[in-house]
Parts: structure tokens; sequence; C-alpha cells
């Protein structure tokens, strides 16, 4: 269906090849996953496939792409839209219509298809991804989720024989990205479609997938089963870090296969002691009674809480849910209606200068909304003014987060992960009391990720400070949080230590603790230890 | 009150029909008036999305030319004898160039000139905002001809990202309040200015992109799913602009 022949790529004014002579054959009703660090090129290897790359990008390519006997080379993507569809990284940028069915019946205007197939297909559609409740709604007001599906929805319609996917379940919460990988999942196997689909966050799409494609970063890329990938790449799930690391011969991909492998280990008797750092006495952030409504709706519910030193607190809950109003009243950025939020004694909506940059670190959704220097250097050298530290030391303090970051580049050509260090390198040189995050693992892969708990826990650890983060990656919240609080519906709906609340719901239950469940296990390192006890 | 849900074209078409009378009548009562009732209907009728929510941006966008461009058009130019309203230093200017002075007497008729000059292009973008704001770009897009296809891509992104572009503003403003960062001043701008620029790029591609991609512009007939009919309310809203236009 999809042929890469000796595909070499190239962007203009840049040193670095993005892919060298890939050959790769995608046959029908196959599902191909692309891994790799940021920034790597998957994005552009997805967009090869129907030609916005070279066409809308510019860029030189060598070798050839054809999809079902059509050259990139000869048709434009616009062409290729009845063979080919293809969904962003990010679905809201790319919709033109308001309302659902408008947006699903744009493509096929487009194609000029005749008004009863069109009918007929948004029915299909409507009902395949279970919009129809949806049909009439802005697409301005949607979730996160209805969008991803209304964008796989308006790719449908046209019947392609591909579906090209980015990121598609990067900014869900566990349960709606479920959602939108078996739908994929079942256009698989009932319709033979051709899925192609770039992901960070494997464990969620690994078992969907029939090969890996995975490009290391300087152009070289291999391709084979998940487990022939899987067995030496260092982008892994944590299942299979958790097969590594007990030392198995095989590795499965997924939790019925590992736990298969692992029944002997969880038969044996352990000492199941939990060893979470007791947070200090100090009570940094009070909440009480807080409410905050937008336009008439209720985002929270009169919330009370209260968070200590040391604690490092994830929230989590469906989008939606409160947890972005709850972190912007903590920050003091959003209108509270009722209650009151204090940030060590003070009142954080009146917080101003280099007191607000003492007591509060903030990282938005986008940490580039903080950036506006033209280099790294100049950033960094900003912070340390703002700060009245010794010029250098955001840059030592960045150096240390994400080594190797020339001082010259532009915030914009780095990485998401870079980015994300440049942000939390600026933020943490004021040392503040707290630190406060949105989102933030969209875009990262393992590595960045790892850089961040370390940094994280650091900063919690050390001098007896908090950490607040929202997020929907359950993994990252069992690497590094102490307590989770969970919101539903603008209420706190459960509140407590990270393994009791990640435990209590299976879909929100990291990988590990699948595998060795009942065991009390969230992470390789909980396995590794209690085994290493029990000897 | 319920809102009005009329033709894409109709609010359009109402906005030019007055702009044309404005200029015609060239009173600034009848301008000013016509300003007002233009944001009332705004104020009434507009939608809460990113594009009803531009019309206050161009309100301050307005303002900010009047005051620039009367103080201009008070400072440079050709002289008016009449009331003198006070004096300010003549910019001595080579004498090869005639005719032209920076500075010296401000007269009453100086003044009123330029503010009624300035009256009427803010007069004109206010009621083109008016325009942008009623109408949803992607309505428009879909009643545009397809052979206007790089002219329809331009539309969307133009009317499509920058009102979203309004709410992007604000959420970097905040970003960078927590930065600690004071936002006065023109300088505070910049700040703003460079991340802005950047989403509003990644955005337009993103849509350049995503509609490409789906095949628009390749034929040039489009299927309608579900035409955007003519109304009486339509007919409606434009004869109260031709009415204005014959009265003009």
């Amino acid at each position: 269906m999809i042929k890469f022949s000796n595909v070499s790529l190239i962007y203009p004014n840049s040193t670095r090849t993005v892919l060298e002579n890939l050959n790769l054959e995608i046959s029908e009703g196959e599902m191909v996953l692309v891994i790799g660090p940021t920034g790597s090129g998957k994005s552009s290897l997805l967009r090869l496939i129907n030609g916005l790359v070279p066409h809308h990008t510019g860029g030189i390519l060598a070798g050839d792409v054809s999809v079902d006997g059509n050259s990139t080379q000869l048709v434009k993507p616009g062409g290729m839209a009845h063979l080919i569809g293809i969904v962003g990284q990010n679905p809201a940028n790319g919709f033109v219509a308001d309302t659902v069915e408008e947006e699903l019946a744009f493509g096929m205007e487009t194609l000029n298809l005749p008004n009863d197939v069109m009918r007929k297909r948004v029915e299909e559609v409507l009902d395949l991804l279970s919009l129809a409740p949806l049909r009439n709604r802005s697409i301005a007001t949607l979730s996160g989720g209805e969008q991803q599906r209304v964008a796989i929805g308006s790719a449908l319609v046209a019947h392609p024989k591909v579906l090209v996917l980015d990121e598609p379940t990067s900014a869900l919460d566990p349960i709606a990205a479920e959602e939108v990988l078996s739908i994929l999942h079942r256009l698989v196997h009932d319709l033979s479609l051709t899925v192609v689909i770039a992901e960070h966050k494997l464990e969620r799409v690994i078992q969907f997938a029939d090969r890996i494609v995975h490009i290391n970063g300087e152009g070289v890329t291999s391709v084979g089963t998940p487990e022939q990938i899987l067995m030496n790449s260092p982008i892994a799930p944590p299942i299979v870090h958790l097969a590594r690391a007990l030392g198995l011969k095989e590795i499965g991909v997924s939790v019925r296969e590992m736990r298969r492998m692992t029944s002997g280990i969880r038969e044996k008797e352990y000492d199941l002691a939990e060893s979470i750092p007791s947070p200090t006495d100090n009570l940094i952030i009070e909440v009480k009674d807080l409410s905050v409504t937008y336009d008439g709706k209720h985002a929270l519910k009169s919330v009370s809480s209260g968070i200590y030193g040391n604690e490092i607190i994830a929230i989590m809950g469906r989008n939606g849910a409160g947890k972005s109003s709850l972190l912007k009243s903590l920050a003091g950025i959003s209108q509270v209606s009722s209650g009151s939020v204090t940030v060590s004694g003070l009142n954080p909506q009146h917080l101003k200068g280099k007191e607000r940059r003492t007591t509060i670190g903030f990282i938005p959704q986008e940490p580039s909304d903080l950036l506006y220097g033209q280099s790294v250097k100049i950033e960094c050298d900003q912070a340390d003014k703002d700060n009245q530290i010794p010029s250098g030391t955001t840059e030592q303090i960045l150096q240390q987060l994400v080594p190797g970051i020339s001082a010259n580049t532009h915030p914009r050509d780095l990485s998401e992960g870079q980015r994300l260090g440049l942000a939390l390198s600026i933020v943490l040189s004021s040392n503040p009391a707290v630190l406060i995050l949105d989102e933030p693992t969209r875009g990262l892969d393992y590595q960045a990720k790892k850089e961040l708990t370390r940094t994280l826990i650091e900063f919690a650890r050390a001098t007896g400070k908090c950490v607040v983060l929202a997020t929907h990656d359950v993994e990252l919240v069992a690497e590094l949080a102490t307590r989770v609080m969970f919101l539903a519906d603008g209420d706190i709906v459960a509140d407590g230590s990270t393994l009791e609340v990640l435990l209590s719901s299976p879909a929100f239950a990291p990988q590990v603790s699948k595998v060795m469940s009942p065991l009390p296990w969230l992470k390789v390192s909980d396995v590794i230890a209690a085994i290493e006890a029990h000897q | 009150m319920k809102k009005l849900s009329l033709h894409p074209l109709t609010w359009w078409i109402w906005a030019i029909g007055l702009a044309i009378a404005v200029i015609r009548c060239d009173s600034t009562i009848f301008t000013i008036s016509c300003v007002g009732a233009v944001a009332v209907v705004v104020f009434v009728n507009r939608e809460n999305a990113p594009w009803g929510k531009s019309f206050n941006w161009t309100l301050k966008l307005t303002a900010w030319i009047l005051l620039v461009r009367t103080i201009i058009g008070v400072l440079i130019g050709v002289p008016i004898p009449g009331t003198k309203l006070f004096t300010v230093p003549i910019l001595p200017l080579p004498n090869w160039m005639p005719g032209i002075r920076i500075g010296g007497t401000v007269t009453m008729e100086r003044l009123s000139s330029a503010i009624t000059e300035g009256v009427l292009i803010c007069a004109i973008i206010v009621i083109f905002g008016a325009a942008a704001s009623l109408t949803s770009p992607h309505r428009l897009l879909r009643v545009l001809p397809v052979y206007i296809y790089e002219f329809g891509i331009s539309i969307v992104i133009a009317t499509s990202v920058l009102p979203q572009l309004v709410s992007s503003v604000s959420r970097i403003r905040q970003a960078q309040k927590l930065r600690g960062q004071s936002l006065r001043g023109f300088a505070s701008w910049r700040k703003v200015a460079i991340p802005l620029l950047e989403e509003s790029l990644a955005r337009s591609l993103d849509l350049a992109a995503a509609m490409d991609s789906r095949g628009y512009g390749v034929s040039k007939k489009r299927s309608r799913y579900r035409p955007i009919k003519w109304r009486t309310a339509d007919s409606a809203v434009v004869c109260t602009a031709l009415i204005v236009l014959g009265l003009s």
C-alpha cells in the first residue's frame, strides 16, 4: 500500500539528514508505529506519505514515496485526499468548520461528492466514532478527546485507504486515549485500513502495533516487529524495562504476555513496606472552599485541601475536570469566585515582581509562552538579572537539566524537551517555594521525561518545597508523585497516596501494577527493590 | 434575545453599503452615529466565539489610530489659518521642501480637519471590523467560490487565525506576568509579539497543510452538504444598509 524506496530527506538550511536511505513497504491493513526521540523526524516521515513533505515544507527528497501506486513526486497532497487521511499533532489547528457535521462534510465537499453520498457517509462516521450526540455542537466547545475523534472522522469520510496520525493520544487522558485507540484497532481489523501512527507514549499503543519503525535521530531507521525493535531500543515502555530488569529472555509487549512470564515472581511472599518520604509539617499551600466559575459554568466547586513541604502532588482527571483551573487559582492568575488560596501565607493574586518569582514558579502548558528572548543565552541572562543572582547561574542550572544546548540557539529551534528544560531553569533560578506545572509531558520522549522526574524529585526533597503538577501521564505519576488528587467535574473525588489512588482505578493504573497485580508495585524500581529485599 | 443566523455574506454586504454611505456623506455626526449603530448591532448579535471577541480589539486599535492620526495631522502638513489654539516650536526644514512644515501654530480649523479625517478612516475600519466579528470565517469560506483558491486559503487563515491570536495574547501575557515581568509600556509588547508571531505562523501552516491534504482547491467544483440559503432576514439587513446609502 505504502512504499518508501531509498528515501533520504534533508531540510533546507540544515546539515542534518532527517532520514537516510529508508526502504519500507507497508501492506494493506497493517498498523505501523513510528518511534524515536523528539525532533528525530517522526512527523516528517508521516508527512512524506501524502507529500506534505516536501511539497509544503520544502526540502530535498531523494528516492520515491508512493501510495497505492501514486508517487508523491507526481501527485500533490490535494490529489491524494481521497486516498490518505491525515490527522495532525494538534487537530484543533486544522479545523475549517464551526460544527461537527460541517467539519465532517468539508473534505467531501472539496472532493465534489454528490449530496446523497455525503449524507450517508456522515451518518456512517458519526456512528462509527460515536459522535452522533455531538453532531450539531460547535467544535470549539468539544473536549480534547472529542476533537481528536472529530479529526479522525473527518479524515475517514473520504474513505481513505491509509490513515496517518501524529501523536493522537498525547493530549488525551488515559480513558479518552483508550477510546481513540480502540477505534483505530477496530478500523484496522474491520475495514483493513492501513494505519501509520507516531506516538511517544508507547505504553498506550504498543499492543496494537504490527510493526515498528524506529528513527534514531541521525536519520538511521530500523524496521521490525515490536519484540525485535524493543529488545534493544532505548525507547521502551515500562513493561519492557520490567522484562529487562527481571532478566527475562523474551520481552512481552502486552500486559497479558508479561503476566504469563512473571507468574513465578508474583507467587512469592514479599515484605510490602511502603517507602514514601513523609511530608513536613510546613503547610505551604492552603485551599479553602475554592470555587471558580467561567461564564456561568462551575469549573471548581468548593474545593478544600492543604499541601505540605516535600510533597509532589499529581492532579489527575479527565479533560475538562478542572485541573487547569485549580492550578491557575493556585498560581493566582484566575479569578476566584469564592473561597481562598494562600501560598506561604500570601494571597497569590496579589503577588508581583520578585515576590511572585520567589513564591511561585509556574510552567504553563506551552512553556514557550514564557520565552521571548532571541537566544538561550539572552533568556538566561535576563533571568539572572531579574533575580539579582551571579550571572551564569541560570545557564548552569540549564546545563544540569539538559546538557549540550548551545547558548546561541533560538528557543524556537529547541526540541520540546529542551524548551521545557529552558523554561524550568528560568523558573528554578528564582528558587520558588512552590513549583506548579501544567501538563509538562506533552510531546516529551522517555529520556526527557526521566530528566524531568529527576529534577522535580530533587527540587521537592532537597529543600522541603512542594511541586504540584497536572498530568494525564500515569507512568510519570507513578514515578514521582507522593500524593494524587483526582478531580471530576470540579470536585476532588479522591485524594490520597499515589499507590492508593492509582491502584483503585484500572484505567489509571500504570503498566507495572497491571502486570504485578495484586502486588502493590507501581514502577520497575519498586519491583526490583522488593525482590532484592526478599533474597 | 435569539441571535439571528444569517448568510455569511450578509454582514459583509451590509458593511460595504454603510462604508460607501459614510464616505459619500462625509459628515462627522453621521459617521459617528453610524459607528454607534454598528457597535450596538455587534454587541447584540455577536457570537461567543474568538471572532466575536475580536471587535473589542478593533475598537482599541481604532482609538489608537485616531489619536496618532490626529497628532500627526496637527503637527505635520499645510497650515490652515483661523483661530489660534496654541503654538509648538517649528522644526526648521531645508528650503527644498517648500509648503511643508512641522510644528508651528495649531489652529482650531487645523485640529478639526485632522479629527474629521481621522474619524472617517476609523469609521471604515470599525464597520469592516464589525462584519468580521459578526461572521464566522469558516462559514464565509464555504460560500466563497473555489476558483479564488489561494484567496480562500488566505481568508481563512487571516480570519480564523488572527482572532484566535486575541486569546493567545492574554494567555501569553498571563504567563509572563508569572515570570514577574512588568507588562507596561511599548517594550513589553515585544515580549508578547515574539511568542505570538511564532504561534500564529505555526497555526497558519498547520491549517494550510490540513486544508491542502483534504483536497481543498483540487476540484474546481464543490458540492454542498447543507447549502446556506439566503433568507428574508438577510434581505432585511442588506435593505437597512441600502436605505442608509440612499439617504446619504
